[in-house]
């Protein structure tokens, strides 16, 4: 059975199993590699990605729970060329050590600015805690973050219920 | 070994006509290579490229996995070149002799090295290429090449109005000869080296979701696989559902291995639903069947029977033992730890006829190419590694058993095929940092510590590494003589393969200053798979040592900081961090209610560093409040890295002193997954203060010193608060 994601602003019909992850599906079907597996259980947040809105954990969700849906993966989070401000944030202050994570932190950090566009440091943690580093970059995911926020205005992440 | 400038680097023209400066292997190599060497004709051994098109690429020869090595060594190329360090191209290097790493022998990241290794031979590359870019525009211009300067990629005229780019000047600079006096800039003129200027040069590739680790390498054509492992290290698969499995959906084929079942498919998930559906049967005969008790057990028997090997002995330890005033006695019981590499183990590979690619995210590119070519009819030398970023790496990705996997399905179904571990399997079938215990006693007298006695019991790391270790020393030797090999490494340690510390490391540099001092390993291994671990022995090392150094100061009724300081007069580089420290983390001062402090002071990899840990309970769980970290690394490349090495490493180890356990059961691993084998998150992350010691001295790496003082400093303040010793990790609340 096809299934319809609008991912990143464009459509694609998909015939795959039902519950086949969406993180498989990003990956392999649509080539977007930026997203992460990390734990395959919904742990670690490596592989987060905004549905309708709202951050999920791509590797616990079945494709067939995301039709219809829209998408926003990190290659859709800048648009024109223009980094978003958290990307931009994340370069200025030098957060990713190995890297693996970062899509998934900043995916988390993007929803979390949408949604609360001056989050206080408390908020910070509280939304970026399930993100899990192995490198140990959280001191600077929080200084980024920090400096973006108040400041982001043209970003909103697709879909509803934001 | 002293390289001087005009051995080891060679010049000459690209295939396009560019400026190539290549490493040559001294002829004093302390390995046999088997290689004939190279001569005029640039291969693949390219450290620094210029391009007439004005390209300037390094090939960067140690792995970056988040270490920094693709910032630091690049800056190294970029301050002597006089290119600004965004300018420079980064490609990893393939396997060659000419990019092993020569404080190791081998092609590897790990331990430490990358900067001690590359800091003078990498400026030198750079100084050298500069000159005679320099030389090439004095010629144009007829003036004395002392008098022209550079800056960004040009070389600039005395008259101080004219400039010439780099590429105009790479032909000609071609046929300038090296000379062995090329002089590096002063210190003074540094303009990256030292600086904090600019992010990792690997910041917006790592932020955009573009950068590529093994995980992400795509094939034409290419199917997925996944291998069901034996639940117990060491048993073997003999058959399973094959029928069933094959006629699943997409399975493209399934078969037994070496390493167990693989289930091979057209796309990942079905290659796992498939995987979910096997029925194997095992056979056990080789496997291990123990418990952790029976770890411990095993460890306390031997070290009862094996009095060991004597690695550092001064005085009388025995004499000084049997007249203490005070003796005291502890035992230290540190479990397998996994690495949880946030990249799972993976590994793509390619076999066609008469060779094979490798695409893989490994700390050690020639070794992944004696695993690939192991169970294959390929030389080692048909086969081709290509590196990508990793995803961690912490010494895990020195073992090579994920490559060897992908090879030999590779070579079974003869088309690209990308091998992906679970996070479970990652989790269970690792290679660990091994389990220790350590015996200690000390001696006092009048309140001075007289007599220090450590015994170690555990596994060597070699033991387990040598067998692709070995054949890629030896790259020209036939594969029936691997296992051979692996052995011969072993008897002939110190000749072929370097002394094996990983035991011993941190314990027989212990740096106080006491009359009698015995350190001795007692050699023993229960057959658990292990590996290096960020820090290897230095991180239990570290916890024996400057946790019964805080039980002696106890004893000795002193301040745990003066305790420690009063014995390290003639160390003034430990005393040096272990003061600022202190006095940064107000040492003298109390502190907050509820909260008590805990310091602890370790070198390692040459970098010495010293931590002081705020730590409290609340709720019933450890609380770290604060880390007061400084570090002497010698020379620092780059500040930024540095601190986020130290705060990295000052994570790590708190997650390893907090949760970290792998645990046995009839020989498999309890734990799975994140839930389980927890990590620290961001919301029990302390406050951390870094701070960098000014030297001039040699640079020294700081990947892993991070991580060995903060488990004994937050045991030590969890005894300063609640009077209760914990000698068993991780600890408990």
């Amino acid at each position: 059975m096809p299934f319809k994601l609008i991912v990143n602003g464009r459509e694609h019909t998909l015939d795959v199993e039902p519950d086949t992850p969406l993180l498989w599906v990003l990956r392999d079907e649509l080539g977007l590699k930026g997203t992460k597996f990390g734990c395959g259980a919904g742990l670690c947040g490596a592989c987060t990605v905004h549905l309708n809105g709202q951050p999920a954990r791509s590797c616990s969700t079945p494709v067939e729970m995301a039709d219809g849906g829209e998408i926003t993966t990190i290659e859709g989070l800048s648009s024109d060329g223009q980094l978003h401000p958290l990307q931009q944030a994340w370069i200025e202050q030098g957060v990713p050590q190995c890297g693996y994570c970062q899509s998934g932190q900043i995916m988390t950090a993007a929803h979390l600015l949408a949604t609360h566009p001056s989050p206080d440091r408390e908020q910070i943690v509280t939304a970026m805690t399930g993100n899990l580093c192995r490198c140990g970059t959280y001191p600077r995911i929080v200084a980024a973050v920090e400096s973006v926020a108040g400041g982001v205005g043209q970003y909103q992440p697709a879909g509803e219920g934001a | 070994m002293s390289m001087n400038r005009r051995d080891f680097l060679k010049v000459s023209t690209s295939a396009s006509g560019g400026l190539m400066l290549a490493l040559n292997l001294p002829g004093c190599a302390s390995v046999q290579t088997g290689y004939e060497e190279e001569t005029g004709e640039w291969k693949a051994n390219a450290w620094l490229e210029l391009t007439t098109e004005g390209d300037v690429t390094f090939t960067l020869d140690r792995v970056e996995m988040g270490q920094g090595t693709y910032t630091g060594l690049t800056t190294l190329i970029a301050e002597e070149l006089d290119v600004r360090p965004e300018t420079i191209q980064v490609r990893f290097a393939p396997v060659a002799p000419e990019y092993r790493n020569p404080l190791i022998g081998l092609q590897l990241t790990g331990g430490s090295t990358s900067m001690a290794a590359g800091w003078q031979p990498l400026r030198e590359a750079g100084a050298s290429a500069r000159w005679m870019l320099v030389m090439a525009a004095a010629r144009v211009w007829r003036v004395e090449p002392a008098e022209c300067s550079t800056q960004d990629g040009y070389v600039k005229h005395p008259n101080g109005l004219d400039s010439m780019p780099y590429r105009k000047l790479v032909e000609l600079a071609n046929r300038e000869v090296i000379r062995g006096d090329v002089p590096l800039k002063p210190r003074a003129q540094w303009k990256y080296i030292g600086q904090q200027v600019g992010s990792r040069l690997d910041a917006e590739a790592k932020s955009t979701g573009t950068a590529v680790y093994g995980i992400d390498v795509e094939l034409p054509g290419m199917v997925y696989a996944a291998m069901t492992r034996s639940p117990r290290y060491g048993g073997k698969a003999l058959r399973f559902n094959r029928d069933r499995i094959r006629a699943m959906p997409g399975v493209v084929d399934a078969f037994v291995t070496e390493r167990g079942v693989a289930v091979v498919a057209d796309r990942y998930w079905r290659a796992r639903k498939a995987q979910a559906a096997l029925d194997v049967e095992w056979d056990f005969t080789d496997a291990i069947a123990l418990s952790n008790e029976d770890v411990f057990e095993h460890y306390r028997r031997a070290t009862n029977d094996d009095p060991g090997e004597n690695e550092r002995v001064e005085g009388d330890v025995e004499g000084v033992t049997a007249n203490a005033e005070v003796l005291v006695e502890a035992e230290y019981e540190q479990p397998y730890l996994a690495h949880a590499t946030m990249e799972p183990m993976n590994a793509t590979a390619w076999y066609r006829k008469d060779m094979m690619e490798v695409w893989a995210p490994t700390q050690a590119p020639d070794l992944g190419r004696i695993a690939a070519a192991r169970h294959t009819d390929l030389s080692p030398d048909q086969v081709t590694v290509h590196t990508t970023f990793l995803g961690g790496g912490f010494g895990r990705r020195l073992t090579q058993d994920f490559v060897e996997e992908a090879a030999l399905v590779a070579y079974q179904v003869k088309v690209p095929v990308k091998l992906i571990w679970s996070r479970e399997e990652d989790t269970r079938h690792g290679f660990f940092r091994p389990a220790m215990l350590h015996r200690m006693t000390g001696s006092l007298s009048g309140g001075q510590l007289t007599g220090w006695d450590h015994q170690i019991a555990g596994p060597q790391v070699l033991d387990w590494y040598v067998r692709n270790a070995a054949p890629a020393q030896y790259p020209w030797a036939p594969k029936f003589l691997y296992s051979t090999l692996g052995r011969v490494g072993l008897l002939v340690e110190g000749i072929a393969t370097p002394k094996d510390i990983s035991a011993i490391e941190g314990a027989v540099g212990y740096p106080y200053n006491v009359p009698n001092i015995r350190v001795r390993h007692t050699h023993t291994d229960p057959g658990v798979p292990i590996t290096w671990w960020r820090s290897v022995g230095y991180s239990h090392n570290g916890f024996a040592v400057e946790t019964f150094m805080d039980e002696l100061a106890d004893k000795a009724g002193e301040d745990p900081l003066d305790f420690r300081l009063r014995m390290l007069a003639e160390e003034p580089r430990h005393r040096r961090v272990l003061e600022r420290a202190a006095e940064l983390a107000d040492w003298r001062q109390p502190p907050p209610e509820g909260r008590a402090r805990g310091v602890a002071l370790f070198k390692s990899f040459g970098t010495y560093v010293a931590q002081v840990v705020e730590a409290g309970i609340e709720h019933g769980e450890i609380r770290v409040y604060k880390v007061v970290c400084s570090v002497d690394c010698g020379q620092v490349v780059n500040p930024a890295i540095v601190e986020d090495q130290m705060t990295g490493g000052i994570l790590f180890g708190l997650s390893a002193a907090l949760y970290g356990d792998i645990t046995f059961d009839n020989g498999e691993v309890r734990q799975s997954n994140f839930h389980d084998y927890r990590i620290l998150q961001m919301h029990q992350t302390p406050e951390m203060v870094v701070d960098i010691i000014n030297s001039e001295e040699s640079p020294t790496g700081v990947g892993e010193p991070g991580v060995p003082p903060v488990i004994p400093a937050l045991g030590n303040a969890l005894f300063a608060l609640t009077g209760r010793r914990q000698r068993k990790l991780p600890l408990k609340a």
